[in-house]
This record gives C-alpha cells, structure tokens and sequence, in this order.
C-alpha cells in the first residue's frame, strides 16, 4: 500500500514528520517497507550557468560560471545541454551525490578547476535519465532549494498490510489507525450529497442466481457527461504513486479505491443493456478484461452480465468492451458488497491480482458502501458535470454488528503487564470501539465496521497492546524446571538428535563432508529409482523437482558430479536427513556417497577403494551406534540401486538397518563423469534409540595374562554367511575366546565350483591365568570339531 | 701369569673389532667355554688356598672388565650400523603431500545445535512431524481457513494424493502444525521447539524451494507475552553471541497467534559487512506471538486454564546473518568447495 505525505494529510491533521510517521506506521504493525523522502535534497540548489568557453584540453567538455545566487562557480560539465542563461541545480564541493554514492570533491578535471557539479535527474536518483543536466524551465531564483523547484516535498510511505487489515488499504483507514496512536487528528470527509436525484435509473438490476456471492448492490446512472482529463489535482494524486491516469471516470474510481479503500466499478450505460444480472459464468465463457488479456471462466465465477454477454468478473475486473473511454457520455456506478470467499477463490483460479480483489478478500467496510456511492457520485458530478439517478440496489445491506465482552484482568494475564481499566477503555475508545457497558472487572465492547478482524476478546488485547506499544512490554528471564529438564533427558527425540551428531562426528572424523540436497526427485530420478506414485508434486516448480525423493543417492551422485566438473578426484559426502516412501511415511536416514579415482600419484599411494573398505566404514559407523555390525543378519541386497553382486543388506529382525555397496552401473549410465561410486544407507531410526543415544562404554576384556593365536583354515560352502560362523566360534568359549578375526578369503577352480577357502584366527587368553599347552590343544580341537560339523565345513591345513 | 699382558691384548682385539661377528668371536675366545680367561679361571683349582684368593679375585675383576668392554663395544657397534644403514633410508622429504580438502560439517547443522543447545537450556525439549502433511495440520488447525488470504502469504506445494478429508497433502510451508500434533498427543504443560524442512513454491537468492525453521511452543498456565520477549531476546543474543542487543517487537500478524508480533534486530554496516546488535537499521528474524485461543480449542485444550506463546525462526536465515553469508541457494547446491569454506571441523562442531 502506497500514498504520499500530503494525501495522509487530507485525512489526518498532524505535524508529525515523515520520519515520524513512518515509525508510528511499524509500531502499529502496518510495517513501513520504504518511505522516499528527498528532504536532504534541500542542500541542492537552483543555479544559472553565466557563461561558458570549451576546456582548451577536452572536446566534449566546458567550462561553466555558475551562479548560486551567493557566489559564482567554476564548473567543468560534459552534458550536451549545456547552455548559457540554463537553470539546472547544483551541488558544491563536499556535498554527497545519492545517484553515484560519492562526496563531491573540488578538483582539477584536465587540468581547470571543477568546484561543484550540475545534476542530472540520475545523479539525484530521480530517474535513469543521464542524457543531460536538470534544465528547469520555470523561472526559479538562483539559490531555491531543489526540493521545491523539483516539487519533491511530498514523501511517499510504502506499507505492508497484513491480510487482516483490509481497513488499512485506504489511506483513509491508515489515517485513523494513526490519529488513535496518537500521532494526529482524523479530519471528517469532506465532500457534499447530491441531493437532486431526479430521475431514476434506466439500467436496473436483476439478479437471478449469483450463489450469494453478492450481499448487497447499489448504483446510480449519470446522464450526460463529459468524460475527459481528469483534473490536476487528481492526476497528481495518481502519478504521485505511479499510476497513469487514464481519463476522469477511470481516474475517480482508482483514487476512491486507494483513498477509502472502497472498489467500485463504472459501466459506460450505453454499452450494457437495460437489466443488469450477477450469475455463475457458464462453463468456457470468455471475457476480455480491462488488463487487455482474455479470461475463460468456469460454473464458479461469478459475472455481472447482460444476459449472455459478461460485463465483468465481479469483485475482480471489469471488462474491456463496458469500460469508460473520452467518448462515454452516459454512466453506470456500481457499489457492491462481494463475498470475500468467492472473490478470493475466482482471483485464484483466474490469477488476477487487481486492487479490487486484493480488498473484497479481506473484507469490506459495510458502512462504507453508501459513503461510497456518495463520494464517487460527488466526484462524478464535480469533475464531469451531467445528472444524477435515484438509487437502483438489489440485495439486502445489513448493519455491521458484533459485541465483545471483554475482562480487564485477561490483558494482564495475557501480556504480563498490569494495564488500569481506564486506560484500556480510552485506548479502545481512540480506535472508535464502542464501550457500552463496564465496570472494574468487565466491558461489553461494540467493534467498527471496519474491523471485521477484531472477532474475540483476544483480539481486543492486541487492539490495546498495539496502541500502547509492544516496547512497553516487560521481559522476563527464561529458565528451565527441574521437570522440563527430565523431559528433555528423556525425549526420543532429543535423544535422536544427539544421536545424529555423533554418527556426524564420526563421519566427518573419517573425512566425508556434509551435504544437504533438497528433498525432491527429478522425473528420472523417480522413474530410476521407482519412488511411490503418491510422492509427485502438482505444483513442482521444474522437472528436476517433482517428485519427493524416495533415496538421496540420486541427489548424492548428482552432487558427486558436480564436484568432479569442480576438479574434485576423490569424493565423499553424506547427508542426514528424510527420504519418503509415500505421502503418509517419511524416515530419516544417514546417506553415504562415496566417489573414486584411480590414485596416479606413485609416491603417495593407498589402495582402491572397494567394497570391503565400505563395508569397513559401515562397521566403523555402527560401531558408533553402540552396534557390533556383525551382530546383524546379513544378506545380498536386491535394490537395482546396487550392484547385485557387490551389495548388502543388514537386518534386526525385519528391520532393516542397513543398506551399502557399489552403486549400479546402470544408474552410473546418467552420470558421465562418475565410475566408481559406492553408497552407504544407514537406516538408523530402526535401531531401539535408547541403545544408539547411551554413551559408548563396551566391556573390553583386559587381562594381563599372555595370549595365543591360532589360524584355522576351513572350507566351507560358497552361500555360507561368515557372520555366522564368527558368532558361533566367538560364542564357544565366551570367557577364553577373545577375538576371531577373519583375514583369507579363497576361491579357485580347484576348491570346486560351490566352496570357498576361509581362514581366521582366533586370539584366546584368560583373565585368570596363562593357559597351558594342554587347555589350549583341547580348544582347538574343539573349535575343529564343531564348526566343520556345524557348518559342514572341511578342515584345511 | 699376567693379567695385565692379558688385558693389554683383549683390549687391543676389542678395539680393533669392526663388526659384531669379529666381537663375538673375541668374546667367545676370552670368555667362552675354552677361552683364555675361562681357562685361567678353570686353572685357580690347582692353585694353593692362598693364591686361589689372591689370583682368583683379580681373575674375577679382569673378567668383569673385560666383559663391560665387550658390551660397551657392542653397543657402539650396533649403534654405527644403525646409522650406516639409515644412510641408505634418505627420503625426500620435500615430496609435497596431495591436497586435501577438510571434511566438515553443513553450517545448518551446526545451527540446528545450536538451537537444540540454547533452547535446552530454557527447558525446551524437541519435537517433530512430518514434511508432508495435511490441510488440517498445515493450514486449517491453525486458523488458516481454505480462501483466506493468509494462504498467499505462503505459496504452498501441493501433493498428488488425497487425505482422509479429500484434500490433497501439502508439502508443509511452516513447521508450525508441529504445535497442532504436540497438542494433540500430550497435555500441558508443553515446552517443545521443532526444527526442520519446510516447503514454499520460490526461487531465488533469499528464497530457496525448501528451506529450514525451527518452531517453538510454551503453554502452561501462565505464559505470557513478557515470557515470549525475555525468551527470544535471550535466544538472539547467545544464538549470535551478542550480549548488548537492540531488539524491536512489532506488531504483525500470524493466523495462529493473537497479538502476533515480528522481532527485528539492529544492525549497522562496518566496513561493507553487516554488523549485529547496535545501529539504527533493522533485519527481521522471526515471527512469534501469544498462541491464537481458537488453535488451543482445536487442539481440546482448555483456554480458561492454559495460555502460551508460539514462535517461528528461519534457520537459514539466521545461518546467513551470523555467517555473513548471501546466497541461500548454495545451502543445498551439495558443492564441496562451498562446504569446505562455510562448514565446521569436528572440533568447532
């Protein structure tokens, strides 16, 4: 919402400044985005060029006596305007230029001293044009101050209105939301009733079925007048805030809307028929609005028509063809009281945003519609001559009415500030609330009928805070109940949270970074990947994000890609965050991207990254989950994300946990740069959290008696899961065996198609003592023993 | 016998010893089985008692010597092939290193700890919901009726599937229906924040498609709107770590809270960086307010016993201001030269 300074004031009697205003404008919550104020320009000058001679050293430069009406200049100017007896205005030496952001310095400008500047309306942030200096063309005296040879002492405010305030989309409803901050005097309207109505209207109305979109309609036909410029004042008025005016007609309904915040609308009556109806469009009925572009409606818009032709989009825009032009002669005024609901539902369908809407949505002033019909039948008559009809309405006007009962006490409680009565009740009474009945304790309170807002007693506790001022209110010092900081121990979810940093930690200890990608899927990501139907976005604002992702590995490669074009080798990079399974389920996992080169550097080697150094990394990030990975049932993954071959999947039950292995070739096929790409998918929210969030204290035996190591060589069948076999050597002697680590893996052609050769050792020792030959000998055996029966597994070695 | 001759010699022979093979074999051939000195020694027993005492003791201390003689040389021995061998061990030590770029941490997650942290510390535990939600917790629990204009305030993206109610899902625009399912499953008193993604239909160097906030609930019996300052001035001021804050409450307006106020923080430019805390323009940082009593009624909760403030922070937003950073797109570009410059070491996370 824009006006200007003088415009506030043909509403408000203050002597406040703009500044001033302005800050009152934020304390009231109508938020002041900008106020262009030029009274600093007052430091510039009206000034005459004397005389000037070309600079001996530059052809495109002169060399300038200028008069300020105090003293004379000599300045060195390259306009092409430049002239003698030329008025422009001038700024001196140490003076700030807004267009270029300098100081003005005096200087030598090839070697002729410059001692001030003529300005172009660039160099005062006027407009783009740099053609030349400012030439006025009325006869200033020298030394006026800019601001008024330049009439730039009208400020202009910009405000944010928040959807509640529709009052405050006139200027004169800002206004009074002022005059009750205390700020000025709301002056009354000042305009006169017609009061010869002498003939009643030939366009009438008939309205058939408009689904009670429209309340309440009232309008007036004006015979015979002259439609042309609008007068100065008006047009100023508009152009002040850059609208164009248009002709008197146009130009009337515009200042009414901005000025009461009141729409209205004007038909030329010769290009309408006799009886005008409000109705449902039918269904790709088109119109040409006044924007020029043509709508096609459907069987929920509501139009004013004749008959089969729409007239109008109600609420919304007029139509092109019943517009007012020069040649209008005879007028038909239209006040109406829209449903917001169903202006605020065509404007969306249609996407319009006209003033008209953006007011009918958020409500209007009931009281408003025949100071409306008399305002604009004023200006009409005034600017554009002509007669006046009776009243032609449809529909039924309807008093504004709503009572608040309202307890003193509830603002104290509300706000934690103790408030008198008295002074609520005057606050109330200076936004003009009605205070019927009261006593200490309670009032009954009658809202305006610009507030359709102000519904309960809480909203009338904002009413009195906002004009008392939200800096009065007291704060106070936040702390923490011993039972809140229980509930905090005690959240999962903060658990969960501390859960995620360390697993974080971990991740960036091992030298992965951290990325966050969007939660979307592009359209070949979601047919790759096969994301749940339910997950597309109707609205997605491209291709690549419609969908919400159902992994992140495809935004993971995507970013690996990325970083690879950068000149990056090696990458890896993770992100904890939600992937979606459908509209109803979303989890939060741990997502891991590994990216490899082969090292060419021969000095500093290290070894390719595999599937095993992934699997690895896996253990080592379970590990920090106070997990053992082999304590997991382990299988091959079957996700077509991975290699079939070179995949795994880690279950709790039939949760799964975890998810790793080389990425599949086929997917690499939409990734030109990338080879070599493994993933990790810890789905770590499966796992129970208090076990995940607890400190990590595992019992490590540590015993001071001497160890022994035995390697044992088996062969097993080629399926066999090796965790299994871990789990069941470990669990033979829970007290001696210590460690069983598997370090050779063997398969060959001679072994036979369907077994492998695998080999581990074993690390055995006692708390209590140092074995003897003979205790060890008899483990070993066992150890043989069991697990080729077992396992099926043959003896090796 | 002359004890003196011997040691002259076995001293010479120890001295004259290169390596330690030639060592051990003058070890071997004084103090063997069969070596001079053994053989000395063995000779005492024809020896009377007297001489036996006399000649034994020096034998003895002649052993002694000439045993610390050998192992003193071994020790130099071992110590000279040692350093003659890591003479052949040079390497260039001025082989550079391949670069490396440090591993680091998103800036948002080190924010979302950092609010997790401060709030903690207000007693506020965490909370969470969903990213795709319903109309009823997103828009309608929250006082946000189907038209109203408040919707545009928020444009919102919508989900190819249908609720129970027949509306389709919405990719939540704010984390505020996390205050609606809190309500819902626990009885006052309620101290939550909830951070998270969220969702609007825009694009550009401020506007980001997803981006994240943390929402924060307080009801009880009497929380008030001093409560809600005191909270979120002292958020602001350890969140930037700036103790002398000059705040700004506005009013505004949120469908949810009644009054609804919007909190600005000063700031001043010095030397083309902005700097938080004093000077006399303003930066908006979130929004907040008395919670509105018709969300309480929707959520059952007794308006005549409970009250209590909401409020709503951007974390990017915030991220950008304490880290003076411009561009919110380059949050979730995943570039790693990005997070390289702008993320944290294990040790600063």
């Amino acid at each position: 919402m824009k006006f200007s300074y003088s415009w506030l004031c043909d509403h408000l009697e203050t002597d406040k400044s703009a500044n001033e205003i302005g800050e009152a404008l934020t304390n009231l919550g109508l938020e002041l985005e900008s106020l262009t104020d030029y009274s600093e320009y007052s430091k510039f000058v009206v000034a005459t060029i004397k005389d000037f001679r070309k600079h001996p050293n530059a052809d495109r430069l002169n060399i300038c006596k200028v008069d300020d009406g105090t003293n004379t200049y000599q300045v060195i100017c390259g306009a092409n305007n430049v002239k003698k007896g030329l008025k422009g205005i001038f700024a001196k030496d140490g003076m700030y230029i807004p267009g270029t952001q300098i100081n003005l310095k005096k200087g030598k400008i090839r070697g002729e001293i410059s001692e001030g500047m003529l300005l172009s309306e660039r160099e005062l942030n006027l407009s783009d044009d740099h053609e030349g200096i400012i030439e006025l063309l009325d006869d200033f005296q020298n030394g006026t101050s800019a601001v008024e040879a330049l009439k730039l002492n009208d400020p202009i405010f910009e405000i944010g209105i928040t959807p509640n305030r529709g009052d405050c989309l006139g200027v004169r409803g800002v206004a009074r939301d002022l005059s009750a901050k205390g700020v000025g005097k709301l002056k009354p309207l000042n305009f006169k009733k017609i009061n010869q109505l002498e003939f009643a209207s030939p366009i009438i109305w008939n309205i058939n079925n408009d689904d009670n979109s429209c309340e309440y309609v009232v309008s007036r036909y004006f015979k015979n007048v002259n439609n042309s410029k609008s007068p100065e004042w008006l047009q100023k008025k508009l152009i002040s805030l850059g609208l164009r005016p248009i002709n008197a007609l146009v130009d009337i309904t515009n200042y009414i809307t901005i000025d009461l915040g009141r729409p209205l609308h004007v038909f030329d009556a010769d290009k309408i028929g006799k009886k005008i109806d409000m109705r449902l469009a039918n269904a790709n009925e088109r119109i040409l609005a006044l924007d020029n572009k043509e709508y096609t409606l459907d069987k929920n818009t509501t139009v004013i028509a004749d008959g089969d032709n729409a007239l109008a989009i109600a609420g919304i825009i007029g139509g092109d063809y019943s517009g007012c032009t020069d040649d209008t002669k005879n007028v038909f005024l239209e006040v109406a009281l829209f449903n917001p609901n169903s202006v605020a539902q065509t404007g969306r369908t249609l996407g319009i945003n006209s003033d008209a809407r953006y007011r009918f949505e958020r409500g209007l002033d009931k009281n408003m519609v025949i100071e409306g019909l008399e305002y604009a039948s004023y200006l009409i008559n005034k600017i554009c001559g002509g007669l006046v009809s009776k009243n032609i309405e449809a529909g039924k006007l309807d008093n504004f009415e709503h009572k608040i009962n309202y307890n003193f006490d509830y603002f104290n409680k509300t706000i934690g500030l103790e408030l008198d009565p008295q002074k609520q009740i005057k606050t109330l009474k200076d936004l003009k609330f009605q205070i019927n009945k009261s006593n200490e304790k309670e009032c009954e309170v009658l809202v305006p009928s610009w507030r359709n807002d102000v519904k309960n007693k809480i909203d009338i506790v904002e009413e009195i805070i906002r004009i008392y001022g939200y800096e009065n209110i007291k704060q106070s010092v936040p702390s923490a109940s011993i039972d809140e900081i229980d509930k905090i121990d005690n959240s999962s979810t903060n658990k969960k949270f501390k859960s995620i940093k360390k697993l974080k930690k971990t991740l960036i200890s091992n030298g992965i970074s951290e990325v966050i990608t969007f939660s979307f899927h592009s359209i070949r990501a979601q047919e790759i990947l096969k994301g749940d139907k339910s997950l597309k976005i109707l609205n997605a604002i491209s291709d690549d994000q419609s969908y919400m992702r159902n992994s992140m590995i495809f935004n993971h490669l995507e970013s690996a890609e990325l970083n690879f074009k950068k000149g990056f080798k090696n990458i890896q990079l993770f992100e904890i965050g939600p992937i979606y399974n459908s509209s109803k389920s979303q989890e939060n996992i741990l997502s891991l991207l590994i990216s490899t080169e082969e090292n060419t550097n021969s000095i500093y080697k290290s070894e390719e990254f595999n599937f095993y150094s992934l699997t690895e990394l896996t253990s080592i990030l379970i590990s920090s989950l106070n997990f053992d990975i082999k304590q997991f049932n382990i299988s091959r993954s079957t996700s077509n994300t991975y290699h079939p071959g070179q995949s795994a999947e880690l279950f709790m039950g039939k949760k799964l946990i975890a998810r790793y292995g080389k990425v599949h070739p086929l997917i690499l096929e939409e990734f030109s740069k990338l080879k070599n790409c493994y993933a990790i998918e810890l789905f770590f929210e499966n796992l129970p959290i208090d076990s995940i969030s607890r400190a990590n204290n595992i019992n490590i035996i540590d015993s001071q008696f001497q160890f022994s190591e035995k390697d044992f060589s088996f062969l097993f069948e080629k399926e066999q899961n090796l965790y299994e076999v871990q789990r069941y050597v470990k669990g033979l002697d829970k007290n001696l065996i210590k460690n069983v680590e598997f370090f050779d893996l063997y398969i060959a052609k001679d072994l036979g198609d369907d077994s492998k050769s695998v080999t581990f050792r074993v690390t055995i020792q006692s708390k209590e003592k140092t074995l003897e030959e003979k205790d060890l000998e008899q483990l070993h055996k066992n150890i043989l023993e069991k697990v080729s029966n077992k396992f099926k597994a043959k003896i090796r070695s | 016998m002359d004890i003196k001759k011997v040691l002259n010699e076995v001293t010479k022979e120890i001295e004259q010893s290169s390596s330690q093979q030639e060592l051990q074999n003058v070890k071997v051939a004084y103090l063997g089985k069969k070596g001079k000195i053994t053989e000395l020694l063995k000779s005492l027993k024809d020896l009377s008692l007297e001489e036996k005492k006399s000649s034994g003791s020096k034998l003895n201390l002649l052993r002694i010597e000439v045993d610390n003689l050998i192992k003193n040389k071994f020790n130099d021995l071992k110590i000279e092939e040692i350093n003659s061998k890591l003479k052949n061990e040079y390497l260039d030590i001025s082989f550079p290193p391949p670069n490396f770029i440090a591993s680091k941490a998103h800036p948002i997650s080190k924010t979302f700890d950092e609010v997790i942290t401060i709030f903690g510390s207000m007693g506020y535990s965490v909370a969470e919901g969903p990213d795709i939600e319903t109309d009823f917790f997103n828009f309608s629990a929250l006082n946000i009726p189907e038209n109203h204009p408040a919707r545009e305030m928020q444009d919102t993206f919508y989900i190819d599937d249908k609720d129970k109610e027949g509306k389709p899902y919405v990719l939540r625009t704010h984390t505020s229906p996390v205050q609606i399912r809190t309500l819902l499953n626990q009885k006052p008193p309620v101290k939550i924040i909830a951070p998270g993604r969220t969702y609007r239909c825009d694009s550009d160097s401020t506007h980001s498609p997803m981006f994240h906030q943390v929402e924060g609930l307080f009801i009880n019996e009497n929380a008030n709107m001093g409560d809600l300052k005191g909270t979120l001035i002292e958020f602001c001021k350890q969140f930037f770590n700036v103790q002398n804050l000059k705040v700004r409450f506005r009013p505004s307006y949120f469908p949810f809270t009644e009054p609804s106020a919007e909190m600005d923080i000063a700031y001043e430019i010095v030397n083309n960086k902005i700097q938080l805390g004093q000077g006399d323009r303003w930066l908006e940082i979130l929004g907040c307010g008395m919670v509105n009593p018709i969300v309480l009624e929707n959520c059952n909760v007794d308006t005549n016993t409970y009250q209590g403030f909401a409020f709503g922070v951007g974390l990017d937003r915030i991220t950008m201001l304490k880290y003076g950073l411009t561009d919110i797109r380059s949050f979730f570009s995943g570039n790693l030269n990005w997070i390289a410059s702008n993320g944290f070491t294990i040790g600063d996370f």
